[in-house]
């Protein structure tokens, strides 16, 4: 077998950022195990995942730091922003206050991280119907306003929440393309892995060609 | 390998990583050094993922017999600025010295001549030969170094080469990538039944030797005798071309003209793709596959071996093609082995030399790695024992048995001398050399050389089922007929659905793997509060961290951005960083020791794993005030004991009228050493018992109408404390140059204290030194003298903004306060306004 189809083009950090108790912690692993976590204690510090995803057939892996939400961890977790291509930024769609506050989240955001980050806005919790606080136009306007991207998701049914981590690789994905996301800046967030030679099983495109062309047909 | 040595390389090969094979050890090695000779060496050469390095183990037994026997003592990479070489040693038949060279570092081995260092020495230059058409990666190496001790380290100069690719930094960042990599490589070929199937192709292999003549008759008898079209074809020649030029220059106009009548000699049913073509002075093959098979060859790579004159010229010799054909590697080898009847071992030598230095670019496989191999050519064995008329007559009898047990191809493989573990058809054909040019005939010539089947096609692997293996006796423009074999090879197709599914299957339980394997611990307690913190009183709390991960978890206290250190100055971690084992604990003590004045403590600790989580731990406490950390000045604004104010009455205070021109603690300790102390020796020298320093703290803070507590060393100690930790020093911070550069001259002194010292400072200071000043009449009895009591309280009196900085006494510090020690003071002294 050759080398090829495991290696990943790009590592991309991003942070997951918003009030104590809107799900961030949630998110993360709905992401990387795909399963709600009932029960999850209060994060106290930074947890990290990991996935391999692919965007556009180039295998990106995603570095993903979860910080505490609670206000007095705020001035330290602040440390973290530095260096992430991706901020998903959450709020409780059942809770009011904590979307009051991401005014106060994304100025941190803006403040700490690159003009290049793509911010994502969550609303967490929409499978609380029920007890929403907080209208979908309303956020949907604030995203707008900001020049956020954003969805309504669901850590524990997992609705949009692939999409919320995707979304946001294709965007930063894009930016690189784009030449927007300089590499080789210190924190893009972004790093560069060449992949090994060697293409997919079962196809010509190889890169152990021989380099002088001695085929005569 | 040797046999015998079949279980040292177990043992060996229990010290790597299963992914990095042993793949050749040397026992008995001593290693030289100027005159010295350590025995007891082990030589290993090592492989991972296609990158070679050379292991120097360090065996406790002449043959290890457990993986305790063995250490690591050096490790080298084999890599463009590696190798080796030999020298004789003058006394000694038996024994040369295998030298290793890498950059600077040049290493010498003893070892003993035969088999077993014959064949070390070949691999290992072997796996040289095989790096240096790679940029290979050392990654690998870098725990070994780890393990080496510092000594090799740094005699094997590897760490410091800058191109090296060795960085620990790489390991850290890729550690869970590489591992990852040959994770699902392996896992993939593990499940490989699941998303492959098996379908029969159809191989053609020919061999013609065309005796240095141009083509100009149809190939068509020989490549399209059947009458389905074949999935692929090797084609091989041998002296297409015998002219000078071609031998000296490789160059010749015939390998063209020779591969258009291939490619015009083809099944007409099908439409073919060269896969490559590759030529060595006569020797040429050719491969290719059905156009619909095309997009399924991958990997492809040649090789041409030459071991003519003077072993290295490509009269004789093998050119190989390699290539992938959907997840089946195969191998074709069309070789020209040595000619005359009797030189068989020299074509046996000719074999072994072709498989031992067939390199194929970017691909670290040996022709006899891969999992099909067809093996064609001018072999050029002959018929032995037997007269050319005896021959003849034979085949006129049709007595094949007895011809082909004359001839030295099956007598050698017999013996296992060549082409060991490969299979040929039965021959049905006539021999296909020596013919008379354009006829059937053998060779009437004066030589009559007697007929051979020196043309020949063998193979090796699995799932390979011969259909065919003829002469063509219709081609007779040379004086050897061609060959052709015929076969319905297995070849393992991917399923590239089902490999899909599979690799995404695999991906996400690696993803899931990955976040399992990441360090994970629990702390017992994340916040931890101190009961009322005391000056100099530390207090400990121990907090418990338990790995409840699957990996050792690297743990460090790490600084916050933009701090200097990862705790403040009021709190030590001990131990601040450390590994813990899967399932296993470790306690760390955080010990609190205020020494500033301080309302309260507080400070999030940020615990890091390495590569991965990180926690936070709040420390926090209320501190008591104390009079030894507060101002002078506040300390003249209050009326009684520091403890007996509240936090708030003390705020207040600030603003109160002075009632005291030198602090009221300063009066009790320096009134209670002047009523008991002036005659005990070493009075400021004796470390006195910490409990007896918290007694006299607490009799200062709280007030108290009972004595002074402790002994009077410790009033003293006390007073020393009380001088070093108050706010502000006695002599303020920006005066301390202007003092030192006084020094010298008790006036200028004098000066910089009447108008330069503020008045409590003044006041405070004078007052030292006129107790000093008392003191000193005593030296008889307390031993002291002007000097040593200078350069005692001259750091204290003027003390650095950094505590503890420097261990000795400043000189100019000392002198400025001997001046006060030695003069009258009474004109410095400025009566209360």
């Amino acid at each position: 077998m050759s080398a090829g189809p495991y290696n990943y083009s790009y590592i991309f950090k991003y942070i997951i950022i918003g009030d104590m108790g809107v799900g961030k912690s949630c998110l993360l692993h709905q992401f990387t195990e795909k399963k709600f976590m009932a029960d999850c204690p209060h994060t106290i510090g930074v947890e990290f995942g990991t996935r391999i995803i692919e965007v556009s057939g180039q295998k990106i892996k995603l570095q993903i730091w979860d910080t505490a939400g609670q206000e007095r961890f705020r001035a330290v977790t602040r440390s973290y922003y530095r260096g992430a291509a991706g901020a998903l930024m959450v709020y409780d769609i059942t809770r009011r206050s904590t979307y009051n506050h991401l005014s106060s989240w994304l100025t941190d955001t803006r403040n700490l991280t690159n003009p290049s980050t793509v911010i994502f806005l969550i609303g967490n919790k929409c499978d609380l119907e029920g007890q929403r606080d907080v209208t979908y136009e309303e956020a949907s306007k604030f995203a707008e306003e900001n020049g956020l991207m954003f969805v309504e998701a669901s850590a524990k049914t997992g609705d949009n929440v692939e999409e919320a981590f995707l979304e946001t690789a294709k965007k930063i994905y894009q930016s690189i393309q784009d030449g927007r996301l300089d590499l080789n800046a210190a924190e893009s967030g972004v790093q560069h892995k060449p992949s090994q030679p060697g293409g997919r099983p079962g196809t010509a495109a190889g890169g152990d060609q021989p380099g002088r062309d001695n085929c005569a047909c | 390998m040797l046999a015998v040595h079949r279980d040292v390389v177990n043992i060996v090969q229990a010290k790597f990583l299963s992914a990095e094979v042993v793949k050749s050890i040397h026992l008995n090695v001593s290693s030289l050094d100027g005159n010295w000779c350590d025995e007891g060496r082990i030589l290993a050469l090592v492989e991972y993922n296609k990158t070679f390095a050379l292991f120097i183990l360090i065996s406790a037994k002449p043959k290890p017999v457990s993986i305790s026997d063995l250490s690591i003592e050096t490790v080298i990479p084999i890599d463009r600025n590696f190798s080796c070489d030999t020298e004789p040693i003058e006394d000694s038949q038996c024994h040369i010295i295998f030298i290793i060279t890498y950059k600077k570092t040049k290493l010498s081995f003893k070892i003993e001549i035969g088999v077993e260092s014959s064949n070390f020495a070949s691999e290992v230059i072997r796996s040289k030969e095989v790096s240096s058409h790679n940029s290979p990666v050392f990654v690998w190496l870098d725990k070994y170094l780890g393990t080496m001790n510092q000594q090799n380290r740094n005699s094997s100069d590897l760490t410091e080469q800058s191109d090296l690719p060795i960085t620990r930094q790489h390991i850290a960042q890729g550690q869970t990538a590489i591992n990852r990599e040959s994770m699902l490589k392996y896992q993939l070929k593990l499940r490989e039944p699941e998303y492959t199937q098996i379908q029969e192709f159809t191989v053609f292999v020919g061999t013609w030797n065309v005796n240095g003549q141009a083509p100009t008759v149809s190939l068509r008898s020989w490549l399209s005798t059947d009458d389905d079209p074949p999935d692929v074809y090797a084609v091989g020649f041998q002296e297409i071309d015998l002219s000078k030029e071609a031998f000296l220059f490789n160059d010749t106009p015939r390998e063209a003209e020779w591969n258009k009548y291939v490619l015009d000699g083809v099944h007409p049913k099908a439409k073919y793709r060269c896969v490559a073509l590759i030529r060595l002075v006569g020797m040429q093959l050719a491969v290719m596959v059905n156009t619909q098979h095309y997009p399924h060859v991958s990997n492809i790579s040649y090789d041409t071996v030459g071991t003519g004159l003077l072993g290295k010229m490509g009269n004789k010799g093998g050119v190989a093609i390699r290539l992938q054909l959907h997840n089946t590697s195969l191998c074709f080898v069309n070789c020209h082995l040595a000619a005359h009847v009797e030189e068989f071992e020299r074509r046996n030598q000719d074999y072994k030399d072709i498989n031992a230095r067939m390199n194929f670019r970017r691909s670290p496989l040996a022709i006899k790695d891969h999992e099909q191999v067809y093996w064609l050519g001018d072999l050029n064995y002959r018929i032995t024992d037997l007269t050319t008329t005896q021959v003849k007559t034979l085949l006129a009898r049709n007595e094949m048995t007895t011809l082909l047990r004359a001839d030295q191809l099956n007598q050698q493989k017999e013996r296992g001398n060549v082409l060991l573990d490969y299979t040929e058809a039965d021959i049905t054909f006539p021999p296909t050399y020596k013919y008379d040019l354009n006829s059937d005939t053998f060779d009437t010539s004066e030589k009559a050389r007697p007929p051979a089947w020196t043309d020949r096609i063998l193979w090796r692997g699995k799932g390979i089922h011969h259909v065919a293996y003829r002469s063509h006796m219709d081609l007779k423009i040379s004086d050897h007929k061609p060959v052709s074999a015929l076969f319905k090879s297995e070849i393992s197709v991917v399923d590239q659905n089902r490999y899909r599914k599979i690799h995404e299957d695999l991906l996400k339980k690696m993803d899931k793997h990955e976040n399992e394997y990441l360090p994970q611990v629990t702390i017992d307690q994340t916040e931890i509060i101190y009961d009322l913190v005391k000056f100099r009183e530390p207090q400990t709390k121990e907090i418990i961290i338990a790995n409840t991960g699957m990996v050792p978890a690297e743990f460090e206290f790490i600084k916050k951005l933009e701090e200097t250190s990862y705790c403040k100055d009021w709190l030590r971690i001990i131990p601040y960083c450390g590994s813990i084992n899967p399932g296993e604990k470790c306690d760390v003590k955080l010990i609190v020791n205020l020494e500033s004045d301080l309302d309260r403590i507080y400070d999030i600790l940020i615990l890091h794993l390495k590569g991965g989580k990180d926690m936070f731990i709040t420390v926090s406490g209320e501190c008591q005030k104390s009079s030894f950390t507060v101002s002078m000045s506040l300390l003249c604004r209050i009326n009684m004991p520091i403890l007996r104010l509240s936090k708030e009455e003390l705020i207040q205070a600030e603003k109160n009228n002075l009632l005291y021109s030198v602090p009221r603690e300063i009066w009790l300790l320096i009134d209670h050493l002047y009523r008991h102390g002036l005659k005990t020796r070493e009075l400021f020298e004796s470390s006195a018992l910490h409990e007896e320093l918290i007694k006299i703290r607490d009799w200062l803070d709280h007030g108290s109408l009972d004595p002074i507590p402790g002994s009077i060393q410790a009033t003293a100690e006390s007073l020393l404390l009380f001088l070093s930790y108050t706010k502000d020093p006695v002599i303020p911070f920006n005066l301390h140059e202007a003092c030192i550069a006084a020094a010298t001259n008790f006036q200028n002194c004098r000066q910089i204290i009447v108008t330069r010292v503020p008045d409590l400072h003044r006041n405070v200071f004078l007052y030292i030194c006129l107790f000093l000043q008392e003191f000193l009449k005593y030296s008889n009895d307390n031993g002291y003298d002007a000097k040593t009591l200078a350069s005692l309280f001259g750091d204290i009196l003027l003390r650095d903004v950094d505590r503890n900085s420097k261990p000795q006494a400043s000189r100019g510090k000392a002198n400025f306060v001997y001046n006060f020690l030695v003069n009258d003071l009474s004109s410095s002294i400025v009566p209360p306004k």
